[in-house]
Order: C-alpha cells, then sequence, then structure tokens
C-alpha cells in the first residue's frame, strides 16, 4: 500500500518537475516593450546581422513618413466625427467641403499604401527566398489591401 | 385374500420415478465448487494494482512515463506561448508600418527603430 502509494507521487513529482523545468527552458523571452523593436523580427525570419541591420535602417528611415501618416490619418478620423457632428445637429453638410475631404482622405489613403508596400518591399529585397516568402506572408494582411479608388 | 383397497395405492399410483441423472453429475458438480472457490481466492483491483507497482520494472517505467507526459505538457505550453506572443508581435509590426493601423497614440510614440 504505502509502496504503491509512494510511486504514485513520485510519478506526480516526476511530472510537475519535468514541466516545470522544460518550461522555464524553453519559454520564449518576455516580450521587449518597445513596439519598435525589430529583434523579434530577427530571430523570427533568421535574420543575419547585416540584414538585420539593413532593416532597421529601411525601417528607421521611414519612420518619420508613418508618422506623419498615421497623423494625418488621425487628423481625418477627427475632421470626418466633426462633419458627422454637424450633420447630425443641423441636418446640413457642405457638400463642397465634404468632396475636398473625400479627395484628400483618398490621396492620404493611397500616400499609407505607397508608403506601406515602398516598407516591406524594400525589406524583402535583402532577404533570402525563404525568408521573404515568410515576411510576406506575415504581412499579407496589408499586402491585400484593395487600392484606393480614384 | 383381502380385497380391500389398500389406503397407500392411490399414491403409490401417482409415484413416478425419478429423472435419470446426469451422467456427469459429479464432474459438474466439482466444476461449479472449483469455480466458487476461484472468485473466493481472485485478488482484487486493488490487490492487482499493488501488485503490479511492486514490480520494479513497472515502477521504473510508470515514473520516467510521467516524466515524459510533464516534458510533452510544458511543450504543449511553450507552443501555445509562443504562437500567442508571435501573434501579438505581429500585430504589432504591422501597425508600426502600416500608418492607417497605428492610431494617434502610436503615431505621437513611432520612433525610429532600434538599431543592433
Amino acid at each position: 500500500m504505502k509502496r504503491t502509494l509512494l510511486i504514485l507521487a513520485t510519478g506526480l513529482l516526476a511530472t510537475t518537475l519535468a514541466n516545470s523545468l522544460w518550461f522555464s527552458l524553453r519559454a520564449p523571452a518576455q516580450p521587449s516593450d518597445n513596439p519598435n523593436d525589430l529583434s523579434w523580427l530577427k530571430s523570427e525570419l533568421h535574420l543575419d546581422e547585416l540584414q538585420y541591420a539593413r532593416i532597421c535602417e529601411i525601417h528607421r528611415s521611414s519612420s518619420p513618413r508613418i508618422a506623419a501618416l498615421a497623423a494625418q490619418v488621425s487628423r481625418m478620423k477627427t475632421e470626418l466625427e466633426a462633419f458627422e457632428s454637424t450633420r447630425r445637429t443641423t441636418g446640413q453638410i457642405d457638400f463642397l467641403e465634404f468632396a475636398r475631404f473625400v479627395e484628400m482622405r483618398r490621396a492620404v489613403d493611397r500616400e499609407c499604401i505607397d508608403s506601406t508596400r515602398h516598407l516591406v518591399q524594400a525589406s524583402a529585397e535583402t532577404m533570402t527566398p525563404d525568408q521573404r516568402a515568410r515576411y510576406l506572408e506575415m504581412v499579407a494582411p496589408l499586402m491585400n489591401l484593395p487600392q484606393p479608388a480614384n | 385374500m383381502d380385497n380391500t383397497p389398500d389406503p397407500l395405492d392411490p399414491l403409490l399410483d401417482k409415484w413416478m420415478p425419478p429423472p435419470p441423472t446426469p451422467r456427469q453429475l459429479r464432474a459438474e458438480v466439482w466444476r461449479r465448487i472449483a469455480v466458487v472457490e476461484a472468485e473466493d481466492e481472485a485478488p482484487s483491483l486493488w490487490e492487482r494494482i499493488e501488485a503490479t507497482f511492486h514490480r520494479p520494472s513497472f515502477a521504473i517505467t510508470f515514473v520516467a512515463a510521467c516524466m515524459l507526459a510533464g516534458l510533452f505538457i510544458a511543450e504543449l505550453r511553450v507552443s501555445q506561448v509562443h504562437s500567442r506572443r508571435n501573434a501579438q508581435f505581429a500585430t504589432s509590426y504591422l501597425s508600426l508600418i502600416d500608418p492607417m493601423l497605428a492610431d494617434a497614440r502610436t503615431a505621437a510614440s513611432i520612433e525610429a527603430p532600434k538599431l543592433p
């Protein structure tokens, strides 16, 4: 009786210990808090130092434009909300102003898509075919975006 | 000769000879006795488990199997954590490179990626 229970307890202990040890050895490292840290991309795509440096440089040089475009997108969202608010309160809308807004929005959307495609293309060019395939698979949701209507 | 009816006669008329005994009655009786005795002597489930655990080879195999099960569960957990983290990174990366996905707060905080 005692021996059986002892063996069962040893088995349970072995399971727990093996589980904890293996998990602590193999668990991925804590993610960086910095959203601009591309080291994840390096490990995920197995980039070498040269490729990584080049990709970081491409992203670094694109970031001011992306930031400017993101700010513009944000401003346009606010502007659209203002249009909607005016329409609700007064029941009227300045069509000329709205047409100008729509035109501007299309231009910004087009610029955003161009910017993203350019960045992805430039990054992909530094990669081997396998890395490129994985990278393009990863950014596929962005690459499948339809072109904005002119 | 006395012809008065004997009261036993109707009873004797009703009497039937007993059915013939099966040929292997004795063997059948002993077989059943053996079965009942065997049931009494059969070890219970717990006794059988104990007997199995008392074998050193089984005990070692059992502990090793438990260890392997622990490793397997840990590997499943690692895999889950890894795929969840990858999904988070991928989403974060997409919002880093696509101005339309980045909200105003992100846009304000976008800075140069860390160089190696």
